[in-house]
């Protein structure tokens, strides 16, 4: 229905929310009780939620009772159900003990109506990166209703290996890829950021930023960008590069001293973080 | 510069409304700052085109400048498309995906040109380690037409690819295998969900939740809708900043019949919001 194309101002619901007010508010003028009436007003109404509380509370016992009952006669498929239940809590007290010894390496969690709710905080050196979070819902089986881990981390290979049988492997493999996923993007954020005097054009990154391929000079003063350079990193769950590729691209060739270089380079890429080593280039050439 | 190209030109620029013109130029980076403060922005729209499209011959504009431009001109106006979801998948066990743009797109353009001659394939990096490709379609014997293209966002080391509705059903399959071998996949399948909004279809697809909960707002603070005793019909106008997930609260809250229809409920989790309702 199209209540739209009414003229009066916002519509029917808004005037018929002005004739509630003014009712209200004609009532009110009509009989203005004194403090006392107003007073023991509030005491019935007390009194009243107090007897609604009671009636609950007592319904909630018979319920209980009647569980009770009914599982003591129970067919061998009810007791199985309870137990299940039983487990459900087991799975829950054991995740919380879980969330307590993980606290150190960036696992925390909250309970929610449905299970719990794990929060995964990243760090790289010392620095606190971005946190991620994953919905669990306790259900046989176990699932995940909601997370924020991205779409190119691959979550649900890993639940397929680990999320009915060990929910500890499963949280702490999903901890070891998300912190090298952060500690990767920290150094190619680092080295766009803060070293852009050494790199010819824009880093050639990926989503997972196990990809790297740039041309770099070790002198930001220097005209020309000698070598290029590409960095895999085919596990994911490091932070530092598997294949490190470095090409002098140089008129000089022969030289022996950039071949040199070339190696040594090759070395500290293989060893240190992205922006450790373009730190120690910035460091030689103010020697 | 190219007749074509120079026509080419002139009608993007035409369709670029003027509050928008110096930030879509300044984005093409095609012509400098200081020539752009040359040119008179306050003049009629026509004459404004013809100064700018001159400029752009001085500079002798190519057809791969122009499709850059036209790249910039939808990226500005993407809602003005439909886009569609192609999901594609690996083989179990894959070996870990070494991504390489500029690998991909030399396969990609590569895998069309073998197909088809005539083709006009650009390309431009975005945010998010995204990549925005325009294809403009030719056939066997005719020029590329440049007024009908297809473009496709697709964002590196993932398994959805997003597209621009095509006329020319008949590329399709050319465009997946395309799609498939270059991004390292074997197998491409269209999803039934479709949009204007890429950014609701990016949420869909890459499951994208932040923490907030959605709560029902109403703006009559309970007063024409609480107490009442017979249903109330009128219209309601939802808005949230996860609008699925609030019209999924609306039973728990009590405020709608529980279940809510599974055609709400079933896009977020199946990822579909096309559907094909028939007789039984």
């Amino acid at each position: 229905m199209e209540w739209a194309n009414d003229k009066s101002k916002g519509g029917v619901l808004a005037h018929l929310e002005r004739l509630e007010t003014q009712m209200s508010r004609s009532c009110k003028n009509l009989e203005d009780p004194p403090r006392e009436t107003a007073e023991s007003d509030l005491g019935t109404k007390i009194h009243k939620l107090r007897c609604l509380r009671d009636k609950l509370r007592a319904e909630v016992k018979q319920r209980q009772a009647r569980i009770k009952a009914s599982t003591a006669n129970a067919e061998p498929d009810q007791t199985l159900e309870i137990s299940e239940q039983e487990a459900v809590g087991g799975k829950e007290e054991n995740m919380k003990a879980i969330l307590q010894a993980y606290r150190f390496t960036g696992l925390s969690g909250k309970r929610t109506s449905r299970g719990v709710c794990v929060c995964i905080s990243t760090a790289f050196e010392g620095n606190l990166l971005d946190s991620y979070f994953v919905d669990l819902v306790i259900q046989k089986p176990l699932r995940i209703h909601h997370h924020s881990v991205p779409v190119f981390i691959p979550l649900e290979e890993i639940s397929a290996k680990y999320l009915q049988t060990n929910i500890q492997h499963f949280l702490f493999c999903l901890c070891e890829y998300l912190n090298a996923y952060a500690g990767r993007k920290y150094q190619a954020d680092q080295l766009q950021r803060d070293f852009a005097a050494f790199l010819a054009g824009p880093l050639q990154r990926n989503s997972l930023c196990n990809l790297l391929s740039f041309t770099y000079k070790v002198e930001p003063q220097g005209r020309s960008f000698p070598f290029c350079a590409r960095l895999l990193y085919k596990d994911l769950t490091t932070t530092l590069p598997t294949d490190v590729t470095i090409t002098y691209q140089g008129t000089d060739a022969s030289s022996t001293s950039w071949e040199e270089q070339r190696a040594s380079h090759e070395n500290l890429f293989f060893t240190k973080p992205l922006h450790q080593v373009f730190t120690s280039f910035a460091r030689n050439g103010e020697r | 510069m190219d007749e074509t190209v120079a026509e080419f030109i002139k009608r993007t620029i035409l369709k670029i409304p003027m509050t928008e013109m110096m930030t879509i130029l300044k984005a093409w980076d095609f012509l400098p700052e200081n020539q752009l403060q040359t040119v008179n922005f306050r003049q009629r729209k026509e004459s404004l085109v013809q100064d700018l499209v001159l400029l752009c011959e001085s500079k002798r504009a190519s057809l791969r400048d122009a499709a850059l431009l036209d790249i910039i001109y939808t990226q500005f106006h993407r809602h003005q498309k439909v886009w569609d979801v192609f999901q594609m998948s690996k083989e179990p066990g894959e070996d870990v995906d070494l991504f390489d743009m500029e690998r991909f797109k030399s396969s990609f353009e590569k895998i069309l040109r073998r197909a088809l001659k005539n083709v006009t394939v650009s390309f431009r990096d975005a945010e998010e380690n995204a990549v925005w490709i325009r294809i403009a379609w030719g056939t066997q014997y005719r020029k590329p037409n440049q007024y009908k293209p297809v473009y496709v966002v697709y964002y590196s080391q993932t398994p959805y690819a997003f597209t621009s509705f095509c006329h020319l059903k008949s590329n399709t399959p050319l465009l997946s295998q395309a799609l498939t071998v270059a991004s390292n996949h074997h197998k491409i399948v269209k999803m039934d969900l479709r949009s204007r909004y890429l950014d609701s279809l990016k949420a869909i697809v890459f499951k994208q939740y932040n923490q907030l909960e959605t709560k029902f707002k109403s703006d009559f603070h309970g007063g024409i809708l609480a107490e009442r005793k017979e249903p109330l019909r009128c219209l309601i106008k939802f808005s949230s900043p996860h609008l699925l997930e609030a019209l999924k609260s609306l039973a728990p809250a009590g405020i709608a019949d529980a279940p809510l229809s599974p055609l709400l409920t079933c896009i977020p989790n199946k990822g579909m919001n096309y559907f094909k309702i028939r007789d039984k």
